[in-house]
């Protein structure tokens, strides 16, 4: 049965007109945004099907990979914590924030930094973190929001998709004490604002992972606003949770998988941030977690994969099968209920079929019946999974589950469906009953309605709710067909042979250095071209038309001769202080695909030169621009950093009506330096 | 004239002056071609005119076009609900019927032969020896725009309808099957008709079967969407491929009292004038 409380939600989201259009753009603008940004990945196809591979072959051999991911992370310093359900994983965190400061601090309460984690919303952290006395601070603009309203996500990537831009505006004038606005920035600048100040002062950050790298250990989050390089740089322990089916093989793998997730997610080719974690801060640096703990979850995922469900786990948590499901559309993500009324974490295809698998078929398995099986999720799928067998499989129970005998098929039916299939199997499986049936419904139509041929029908049965039924015929097509000896064949033209030919891919600039200008540029980013004589003269230039006369600087740039800045009245510090209006860091390279800078830490490279101040000035040698994500992987400054920043662009949100507003958390202005020779 | 198929004469010169006329024109080679209809339980019991529409066509392409008597259903309704041993039951019946008929299998609708060339394996996939036999059976499985235009090779019926035709790519169809470019290619030859795009047109219909039953809420705004770009492109036909979304539109358009008419692609094809 469909619960009531489903039912109700369904209803009261449909009549929500400001739901309703919230929800149609969501789903038009993400949509063709996923297809604009894949139009740049010629061999998506090709892709598609490697990823899904590549999460096959982890799925399958999860213990093994898991095993050898778990070594390389605490061999990295990482603290490793397993926890087998949602109970464990809470415990595991608290325990951890309890001790933090256990010698001098009072206990309560910490400040807890959070950037976006499903899996915290799986296990109900916040819930738990609160009643534990802390006080925990979503930094994710849209968790913000949703935090600050009371509400859960409504979406996996995007929480406040369902809000408008006034009810953002209400509640941070009710909430936060400014003025009514409307005005986008001015909103965003206000979480800037409060949340920066919750940066700075948490005793915790805690994180999820979007890929744990089994061959490095790596950790890696990516994020648009900088909130996730937030939490797990500036406070002194970092906590990550990460679902335990996340685990990509190698280095490539996770270039391939970035190459789809944020395409699918957001129509982005890369995300301005993606972190790469491998160690608290090393004795030499100035700035990173000083202790980072990973926790990994289980929650009924052994469970899953195990099941004829096991095909979910493949899941990225890109949110692209939400955007295009045309019932997500009309519901959003609060709606999907369990029959106790509690919202599913995960909503939309892959939730109705992640959600009743991880937190059981009782609770969530009647929201796999809201679907038409239209495919729209599978095709959007950049990992290319089954949904809706997936999703017919959770209607007929998880077929393969331990729980064979129970027989608790038709999940989700109502009471007058499974009647009538039930009698529809009988029927359909014997043509004598199948002839008498049509027969007696052909008589008995004709005598309700002996004129049309389409009946009004009650809304009560469902079909008749809004549209007309037609009349069985009276003559049916097996009454009609009379077997002929085909007559002289007629005169038709043949087939024409045609190829369907792949869009060629886009000739790509031979210029490494001109295509990272302008897939940089196209996001905000400002690249100047100058030579190494030149670099001291334009930098100054640079800095004093900005009025900047203090920056986070690393020990080292390249090129930059540090007397020339302080004879120019620039002071190059050393120190993590936030008061600073800029940065300057160097890059171990440049991705010309994406216009991406590959920033490491290290003695003398603090992560927060990229991060904390409203203008970062990055300065990269025009031979160190690679083409590809893969190849700056390759690098070994990349595997022997504890941490790594991708970066492009400046900061970025689009999480109050999918609006882009520049300068969330991160940098607000981005300017690259690239020299010659 | 009792050697002269059903056309009129007239008819028939129309299409050999046509004949004349084009030089692509080849004349299909007369290998017979046995046809095992299945018609689908939706035609058969509501839309038969379509199901004779797709015998002529089919005839007219030169295939002996038989229709197995005891055929019901492929058992589409019940695998959606989840009902597996139900809809496993209706499939073995299916199986049984098409295993004691030779020649491929032809489909009026993109749902059931998606039903049996996908779902049939995920159904008896516990069940070697019936699985092989699914598998024998969705090899000869075929839908019927899939039919003309990849196995015959054809894609002109010389067809005439003087109007604005509208094609909708029905999901099992588009997506499960991967088969548009068929459809498209047999409406782009259609004498007469304007083909005007539907915006939106990949979107679901909200038919889905038991869904437009268990969920109508959703089901109405999915449809009402589908109408109303419909509506958008003025066009007074829509061309579908499969008998559950041309009763499901239909239907919806009915009860709107709205005039447009949602034909099946066979009825497109057989028809010589508007």
């Amino acid at each position: 049965m469909t619960p009531t409380r489903f039912k109700e939600r369904i209803r009261t989201s449909i009549a929500n007109e400001a739901l309703q259009i919230a929800l149609d753009n969501n789903a038009q603008r993400r949509v063709n945004g996923r297809i604009a940004a894949f139009a740049s990945l010629p061999d998506w196809k090709e892709r598609r099907q490697r990823a899904h591979a590549v999460r096959a072959d982890v799925i399958s051999h999860l213990d093994e990979y898991l095993n050898q991911f778990i070594a390389k992370v605490s061999g990295n310093g990482i603290i490793v914590h397993r926890a087998k359900d949602a109970a464990e994983a809470v415990k595991t965190v608290l325990e951890i924030v309890n001790r933090v400061g256990a010698d001098g601090h009072p206990p309560l309460p910490k400040l807890i930094a959070k950037s976006k984690s499903m899996v915290s919303e799986e296990i109900e952290l916040n819930h738990f973190l609160g009643a534990a006395g802390h006080r925990v601070a979503e930094t994710d603009l849209g968790e913000y929001i949703v935090q600050l309203r009371g509400e859960k996500p409504a979406h996996i990537i995007t929480p406040a998709v369902h809000l408008r831009r006034h009810q953002v505006g209400q509640l941070f004038h009710e909430k936060l004490g400014i003025p009514y606005t409307e005005d986008i920035p001015t909103l965003t600048n206000t979480a800037r604002k409060v949340l920066r100040e919750v940066f700075l002062t948490a005793d915790v950050g805690i994180s999820g992972v979007n890929f744990g790298v089994a061959e490095t250990g790596t950790l890696c989050i990516v994020t648009n606003e900088g909130n996730g390089r937030m939490v797990t740089t500036m406070p002194p322990i970092h906590i990550a949770l990460m679902g335990m089916e996340r685990i990509v093989p190698t280095l490539d793998d996770l270039a391939l998988m970035l190459s789809l997730l944020p395409r699918s997610a957001t129509g982005q080719k890369i995300t301005v941030y993606t972190q790469l974690i491998h160690s608290p801060r090393r004795a030499d640096e100035l700035d990173g977690a000083r202790e980072r703990h990973l926790v990994i979850v289980d929650n009924g995922r052994s469970r899953l994969q195990h099941s004829a469900l096991q095909e979910a786990l493949y899941c990225i948590r890109c949110g692209a099968c939400l955007n295009a499901c045309p019932v997500f559309r009309e519901l959003g993500g609060h709606a999907y209920v369990g029959d106790d009324d509690s919202i599913a974490p995960y909503p939309g295809p892959i939730g109705s079929i992640v959600s009743p698998g991880l937190l059981g078929l009782e609770q969530f398995g009647h929201l796999a019946q809201a679907s038409s099986l239209c495919g729209a999720c599978k095709d959007a799928c950049p990992v290319d999974i089954d949904l809706p067998k997936l999703l017919t499989r959770v209607r007929a129970g998880n077929p393969s589950s331990k729980k064979q005998n129970e027989r608790h098929d038709g999940i989700g039916l109502s009471f007058m469906s499974r009647i009538g299939l039930h009698a529809y199997g009988v029927i359909a499986s014997s043509p004598r009953l199948f002839r008498l049936s049509q027969k007696l419904a052909g008589i008995g139509t004709r005598i309700v309605s002996p004129f049309s041929q389409w009946l009004w029908i009650p809304s009560f049965t469902g079909w008749g709710y809004s549209k007309d039924f037609p009349r069985f015929a009276t003559k049916t097509f097996r009454e009609r067909f009379h077997r002929e000896d085909t007559k002289g064949a007629e005169i038709f033209s043949k087939k024409k042979e045609e190829r369907i030919e792949e869009e060629p891919s886009k000739v790509q600039s031979a210029n490494g250095v001109g295509r990272f200008t302008e897939e940089l540029t196209a996001l905000g980013g400002n690249v100047y071209r100058v030579s190494k004589a030149e670099l001291n003269d334009k930098l100054i230039e640079f800095l004093k038309s900005r009025n900047i006369d203090a920056a986070l600087m690393w020990d080292q740039v390249e090129g930059v001769d540090e007397v020339r800045l302080t004879e120019a009245g620039v002071r190059a510090v050393r120190s993590v202080d936030p008061t600073l209006k800029a940065g300057i860091t160097g890059a171990v390279s440049a991705i010309a695909e994406t216009g991406t800078l590959v920033i490491p830490s290290g003695k003398g490279q603090p992560l927060s030169a990229s991060l904390l101040s409203e203008t970062h000035i990055a300065v990269v040698k025009s031979s160190q621009v690679v083409l590809s994500l893969e190849e700056a992987l390759l690098r070994n400054e990349v595997r022997d950093a504890s941490a790594v920043a991708l970066v492009t662009g400046p900061s970025r949100t689009a999480d109050i009506e999918m609006t882009l507003t520049i300068g969330v958390h991160g940098p607000k202005e981005l300017h690259v330096f690239v020299v010659d020779g | 004239m009792a050697f002269l198929p059903k056309q009129s004469l007239p008819e028939y010169r129309r299409l050999l002056c046509f004949a004349r006329n084009d030089i692509k024109l080849l004349e299909y080679n007369k290998a017979m071609r046995t046809v095992q209809l299945f018609i689908t339980c939706l035609v058969d019991s509501f839309f038969p005119e379509v199901g004779e529409a797709m015998v002529d066509v089919l005839r007219r392409a030169g295939a002996d076009v038989d229709f197995p008597r005891d055929q019901t259903c492929c058992g589409q309704p019940t695998f959606n609900a989840g009902l597996r041993a139900e809809a496993r039951q209706i499939a073995e019946h299916t199986i049984r019927v098409f295993e004691s008929v030779k020649g491929e299998v032809v489909i009026p609708s993109g749902s059931c032969a998606h039903m049996i060339r996908h779902n049939y394996e995920e159904l008896f996939a516990d069940d070697p020896t019936w699985l092989s036999r699914a598998k024998a059976l969705a090899a000869r499985t075929y839908e019927f725009t899939e039919y003309l235009v990849d196995v015959l090779g054809i894609t002109d019926f010389g067809a005439r309808w003087d109007g604005t035709l509208t094609y909708h790519p029905t999901c099992h169809l588009h997506r499960g099957l991967g088969i548009d470019r068929q459809p498209r290619e047999l409406l782009a030859n259609v004498r007469g008709a304007e083909i005007r795009e539907l915006p939106e047109a990949e979107d679901c219909c909200g038919f889905g079967g038991i869904f437009s039953v268990e969920h109508p809420e959703l089901s109405a705004e999915m449809l009402k969407r589908k109408i109303k770009n419909l509506e958008a492109t003025q066009s007074p036909t829509l061309v579908v491929c499969d008998a559950g979304c041309l009763m499901h539109i239909q239907g919806g358009l009915h009860r709107n009292k709205m005039k447009q008419k949602v034909v099946h692609i066979a009825e497109i094809l057989a028809a010589k004038q508007s």
